[in-house]
């Protein structure tokens, strides 16, 4: 059978006719579905970051010894950091208080400079890999396994690769993963070891090191919890310092709903914009197909006369008003991922947030919702026009054409 | 057989009604070849797009083959024009994005055709002497060489009446003899019933039987 003509390449013909028109159209749904798109990704990306929990979110309440809570808190938000010790026997305690969940130690080392390639500072956070719950959240992305002996991770900035072996006041440890970047440079710049790990490194350091270091076993820096359920935060931290003499517990709830309160505002502006220029996209698209229906009276007459059912005119103007929108909305899709790739750092940098892409199903869903609504603003745009091109009178619309 | 009752068309222009077809009755039978002359204005193509379904009369019935077409739905309606009858138009009707080829070939997109398509059009393509243009677009031919693609397209589904207005209107004599020829062999070999729409006395001389148009009414010629 030889080749036959399709309503599809009817449609695709004529869209090539007015190719200018068609390209302009097609633009108009880019723009929103990439704003769109890039809105709810970033949105959602965001979210997602908010679930796994960063480092300072991940904990419901730090606790710091007293006399260092302006630096811890200094260091946390704006990531200066330092470090600071206190007793070991605060986190059995902390352990003890009412509406505490989880308790793990971390060690904060002071910055130390490594220099067999490169001379930079790095801070080194040393954590308890069978209690913790904050980082490991971060690691098992990356590294899919528990962190042992000299075993080491660095944080995005730290200008390592997997597989070195770099000198930490005289130990030699074993770079076995880095970390996606989170948003914090206290975290970014930062090198996660073991507790174990860190006290060795410690007591060694008198004989290795040049610039030796303290750290006795039963010290640590700050111990992070998590509250049960029914508890606010707030409300076990105020617990834990009356409970525990010489410390200092700060909520972290207060900067969690900082942080949702930004998106919230934010999340509202960029629908609200949305909203409105798809709005705008659609009354330019389905009055660009009113006006093409017009112009195209006579012809669509005649198709009519042909045999043409008015299922088959309506099926002609929505196909050439979704072919336009899809291929906008895959336009879309891709400037849109391109503009979030393109600004990821200022993002990373203006929230101080960490910022992780959601899993692979959720952006199948994202991506498959971007190519959904695109179709449906063809679809939307054109169903009036269609309607109007399908109950045109034969004659009528062959006589006006003319 | 066509049988035409009582047909009525007004319409109504800045108050004035006029019966642009004024109470139409007449009959055609299988394979006849009818031709009607009249004035311009005189209803001629209005009459013909309500036999061939594509206004709705005021009163009235067409009925072919039994059946009257203004009491089909849009579907019966539109396989009717598919499948049964062609329209041959005074003024150009090709589709502007489709070559010769495509254009003649394009009812098949709106219709169940299973019998062999490419073929037949390229066959007729030569029988209306454009079988050379069959890529060129309409814009790329004449106004004679598109009135014949348009000739050629109203017999691609092989039906049964074709209704053609002025269908040799911009054609020379010669060129005007061979499509008669061709109307004359369709209707010889497979029985195709015409209606002719034509000021060209040369043309309604060969029908069979001629009618008059004038301000709406039909009369035998
Ligand atoms: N849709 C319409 N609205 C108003 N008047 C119409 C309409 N269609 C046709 N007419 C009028 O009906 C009359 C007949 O028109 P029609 O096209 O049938 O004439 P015709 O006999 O085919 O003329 P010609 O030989 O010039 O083609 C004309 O006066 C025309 O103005
Ligand atoms: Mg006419």
């Amino acid at each position: 059978m030889g080749k036959r003509i399709r309503i599809f390449s009817i449609a695709v013909k004529n869209l090539r006719r007015k190719i200018i028109r068609t390209v302009l159209l097609l633009l108009a749904v880019t723009v929103v579905t990439a704003a769109l798109f890039s809105a709810t990704l970033f949105i959602s990306s965001m979210q997602n970051a908010l679930k796994i929990g960063t480092y300072r979110l991940g904990a419901d309440v730090l606790v710091v010894p007293e006399k260092y809570a302006t630096e811890a808190r200094a260091a946390l938000l704006a990531g200066e950091p330092t470090s600071f010790y206190m007793d070991r026997a605060v986190l059995e305690k902390a352990k003890r208080v009412e509406g505490v969940k989880a308790a793990t130690p971390q060690l904060f080392i002071k910055p130390a400079s490594f220099t067999c390639c490169y001379n930079v500072d790095v801070f080194l956070i040393a954590f308890e890999p069978e209690t913790d719950f904050t980082i490991t959240p971060w690691l098992e992305k990356n590294l899919k396994k528990k962190l042992t002996g000299n075993e080491i991770i660095a944080g995005r900035t730290v200008p390592v690769l997997v597989g070195d072996s770099i000198p930490f006041y005289g130990t030699l440890f074993n770079v076995v993963g880095t970390m996606e970047p989170t948003g914090m440079k206290f975290f970014d710049q930062s090198v996660f070891m073991t507790m174990d790990a860190a006290y060795a490194m410690a007591a060694s350091s008198k004989e290795n090191a040049m610039q030796p270091i303290t750290i006795e076993r039963n010290k640590i820096s700050a111990v992070l919890i998590k509250v049960q359920d029914g508890f606010t935060p707030e409300r076990v931290a105020i617990r834990l310092e009356h409970d525990i003499d010489g410390i200092k517990a700060i909520a972290s709830e207060e900067v969690i709903n900082t942080v949702r309160r930004q998106l919230g505002g934010l999340m509202k502006g960029i629908l609200a914009i949305s909203v409105v220029l798809w709005v705008l996209a659609l009354l330019m698209l389905g009055f660009a197909f009113y006006m093409i229906v017009n112009e195209r009276q006579r012809e669509l007459g005649l198709l009519r006369a042909m045999g043409a059912r008015k299922g088959h005119i309506f099926r002609l103007i929505v196909l050439e008003a979704i072919l336009i929108s899809v291929s906008g909305g895959i336009a879309g899709l891709i400037g849109g991922s391109a503009l979030l790739l393109g600004f990821k750092g200022l993002i990373i940098s203006s929230f101080k947030l960490p910022y992780l892409l959601p899993p692979v199903p959720v952006l199948m869903e994202l991506v498959a919702g971007a190519v959904l609504f695109s179709l449906m603003t063809g679809l939307i745009a054109s169903l009036i026009p269609a309607t109007l091109a399908s109950s045109l009178e034969p004659y009528e619309a062959i006589r006006k054409g003319e | 057989m066509i049988e035409i009752k009582d047909l009525t068309k007004t319409y109504t222009v800045g108050g004035q009604v006029s019966k642009v077809v004024d109470h139409v009755s007449f009959k055609l039978a299988k394979g006849e070849i009818v031709s009607i002359i009249g004035h311009s204005g005189s209803g001629k193509t209005t009459l013909l797009s309500l036999i061939g379904g594509l206004t709705k009369p005021d009163s009235g019935s067409v009925i072919i083959g039994g059946k009257d077409i203004w009491a089909m739905d849009d579907a019966g309606l539109s396989g009717f024009r598919n499948r049964m009858l062609s329209f041959i138009f005074q003024f150009s009707s090709l589709i502007p994005t489709l070559t010769a080829f495509e254009n003649v070939v394009l009812p098949a997109a709106f219709g169940d055709y299973k019998e062999e398509i490419t073929g037949y059009a390229k066959e007729l393509l030569d029988t209306v002497g454009l079988g050379d243009k069959m890529n060129s677009f309409p814009s790329q031919l004449s106004g004679g060489q598109q009135r014949r693609i348009a000739i050629a397209r109203a017999f691609i589904n092989r039906p049964e009446i074709i209704l053609a207005d002025e269908p040799t209107g911009d054609l020379d004599e010669e060129t005007e003899a061979e499509i008669m020829a061709l109307f004359k062999n369709m209707n010889r070999e497979r029985e195709v019933t015409f209606l002719l729409v034509t000021h060209s006395s040369e043309l309604a001389g060969q029908a069979g039987r001629q009618l008059r148009m004038s301000s709406g009414l039909v009369s035998a010629a």
